[in-house]
């Protein structure tokens, strides 16, 4: 393992890695690439040493059928789904009710917000699962199993570090930037779209990388109830002792949290405002 | 360098949280079961071994203490049929004269056979097909039930662990559907199953396990045994928990995999088709020794044991099973009374 100071470096400033180079905020050339190349070639060096080892095993019939490509890339498309899904969904509704509980007028509304956010963050994600599950099955149009329901419940965990990192995002800026706002003739919605929001946006972000990481991690649950994903060959490796299916699927969905990560920490470098 | 420790430490901690999981949420994996009264029926094999059962028991008095200054730590996995079982081996015991530690529900079949040669735990139950095929790896199972229990037996003891004789009772898988698909379906058996795949294969969606549809003694063995094929997108995985309800639902599929002797097929009225070409492993149930206790108390166990598991067949292992999973008993009220009822303890 790491350790943890090193890891908080790399995954939130992916500038560090540059080495000494890097250091001084003018980058090399070298420290470019490592920024932008690093992770990708990580994961790609990973991918293709689980490749050699398990080229290199020798393997049941069990392992040799659950390992085949079409299977393994159907589970991967399937865990990409329900990352995609469920974070466009909690994008959609975690960011604006995070800047309703900002407002002056609402902010009383605060307190239930969170506690909305906090509710399906403190409930294990298997717990939230079965949940929505039992909720569902008492209802005819929404179904108890598949796509919807894991996808519900991956909102519902991913749903606080959005809310919560949208409300800090917001609240953090300097009074004096708004008053400075105000006093040229914006109204509240300029000052939110001008001046708050982009200012907001590295924090918001920040939560979004969270919460992304968060789905990949625990949509590994969601074949459970019929939601598909990698899990499945996680927990076929570690029910039936398999290692190698066990292996692959854990670095397949690590490599796909890796990436993500990394995606989006590109995207958060575009979207940051300059100057910050 | 730092990243590749990153990835790796990623994927072992990813491993471990998944293994936590494992144990404790839902080692039902490859287990499961709850019973009730279950089955067909067909599944039980119940030859042998009970005339030694009925000899034993007369040689071991109920109360007679027999294990006396015997310290033993029972183990079991976390779902009902195996909490039932390891309340049964602590009452035997106590009941013996052994001073009894109790470490029941740990969790799932891996974490029990971990505590086991761990030597955390003295001794579980285990069935015949789940070491065969998990902790041996093999992926063909034996047909007869005295073979495959010889088979595993011999392997055991290579590694030190000593495996009485099974009982007659089986928790195998099985294919059910709810009353009213059968009605509307008209398929018994798994070979009508296949006449159905045939002409209306919509009508043929089937719900399994993770661990069913890899396993050789699950999904693939069968339809390779029977000779047909479930269209892929018709099949749903799920947990195991879920699937009886799913099943019972008729959503999404008209037919689940589900454990013959777990009580949720009588409570929810499921319909369990004929393995008519007999396909499915035998899993019946042994208790199982460390070394350490078995060469020293090894015949009293078995006299002690032999009589209990001779009564488990699989009426009596659904009935159990069923006060504990539709009735809400307590496993150690259920082993109790059952016990008491046959003069195995006094």
């Amino acid at each position: 393992m790491a350790a943890p100071p090193e890891v908080e470096a790399s995954s939130t400033t992916p500038a560090g890695t540059g080495g000494p180079a890097a250091d001084t905020g003018g980058r090399t050339r070298l420290g470019d690439l490592l920024h932008y190349a690093g992770t990708p070639l990580v994961v790609g060096a990973a991918l293709i040493g689980l490749y050699l080892w398990v080229q290199g095993l020798e393997l049941d019939v069990i392992e040799a059928r659950q390992l085949r490509r079409e299977v393994l890339t159907g589970q991967l498309l399937q865990h990409l789904r329900l990352t995609i899904w469920s974070t466009v969904i909690v994008l959609a509704l975690a960011i604006p009710l995070g800047i309703v509980a900002t407002r002056t007028a609402t902010r009383r509304l605060a307190p239930a917000i969170i506690g909305l956010g906090n509710a399906g963050q403190a409930i294990p994600s298997l717990g939230l699962l079965a949940l929505i599950f039992f909720a569902a099955r008492n209802v005819d149009f929404f179904p108890s199993t598949g796509t919807i329901p894991v996808v519900a419940a991956l909102v519902g965990y991913s749903f606080l570090p959005i809310l919560r990192n949208t409300m800090v995002g917001l609240d953090q800026v300097d009074a004096a930037v708004l008053e400075a706002g105000r006093g040229m003739g914006l109204s509240s919605t300029q000052i939110l779209r001008r001046i708050e929001l982009p200012l907001a946006v590295p924090v918001i972000l920040a939560g979004v990388r969270t919460a992304l990481v968060l789905n990949v991690g625990t949509a590994t649950l969601a074949f459970l109830f019929g939601g598909g994903g990698l899990g499945r060959t996680i927990f076929q490796g570690f029910g039936l002792q398999r290692l190698p299916l066990l292996v692959t699927g854990a670095v397949l969905v690590s490599a796909l949290a890796l990436l993500i990560d990394w995606l989006a920490g590109l995207v958060e470098e575009r979207l940051t405002p300059r100057g910050l | 360098m730092r990243h590749l420790s990153k990835t790796t430490a990623g994927a072992a901690a990813l491993a471990l949280l998944l293994t936590a999981c494992g144990a404790d949420d839902f080692g039902g994996g490859d287990d499961t079961a709850t019973g009730d009264d279950t089955t067909t029926g067909d599944t039980t094999t119940d030859d042998g071994t009970d005339a030694d059962a009925d000899a034993a028991a007369d040689a071991v008095e109920p109360g007679s203490e027999s294990l006396d200054g015997a310290t033993i730590t029972v183990g079991s996995k976390d779902f009902d049929e195996q909490l039932i079982l390891g309340e049964i081996s602590k009452l035997l015991l106590e009941d013996a004269g052994a001073t009894v530690v109790d470490e029941i529900d740990l969790g799932s079949t891996f974490a029990a056979r971990e505590a086991l040669t761990g030597g955390q735990i003295d001794h579980y139950w285990e069935y015949t097909g789940t070491a065969w095929i998990e902790f041996y790896g093999e992926t063909e199972p034996i047909a007869d039930r005295e073979e495959q229990y010889e088979a595993v037996r011999e392997l055991e003891v290579g590694e030190g662990l000593y495996w009485l004789e099974p009982s007659p009772f089986n928790n195998t898988y099985g294919i059910a559907m709810s009353r009213e698909a059968h009605d509307e379906l008209g398929v018994d058996t798994l070979t009508e199953l296949g006449e159905l795949i045939e002409s209306d294969p919509d009508a043929a969606t089937l719900c399994v396990e993770s661990e069913f549809e890899a396993r050789s003694d699950g999904l693939p063995g069968m339809e390779a045994h029977y000779g047909y094929e479930f269209d892929p997108n018709n099949v749903s995985v799920l947990d195991t928990g879920v699937i009886y309800g799913a099943t019972a639902d008729r959503d999404p599929c008209n037919f689940g995999e589900i454990f013959t002797t777990d009580g949720r097929i009588a409570t929810l009225d499921l319909v369990v088709l004929e393995d008519d070409q007999s396909f499915f492993p035998l899993y019946n149930v042994s208790p199982v020794f460390v070394e350490d206790v078995y060469e020293q108390y090894g015949q009293t166990l078995s006299d002690l044991y032999a009589p209990v598991t001779a009564a488990l067949d699989d009426e009596t292992m659904a009935e159990l099973n069923a006060r504990v999973s539709s009735e809400n008993e307590r496993p150690l009220d259920v082993a109790q009374d059952w016990l008491t009822e046959n003069d195995f303890i006094g």
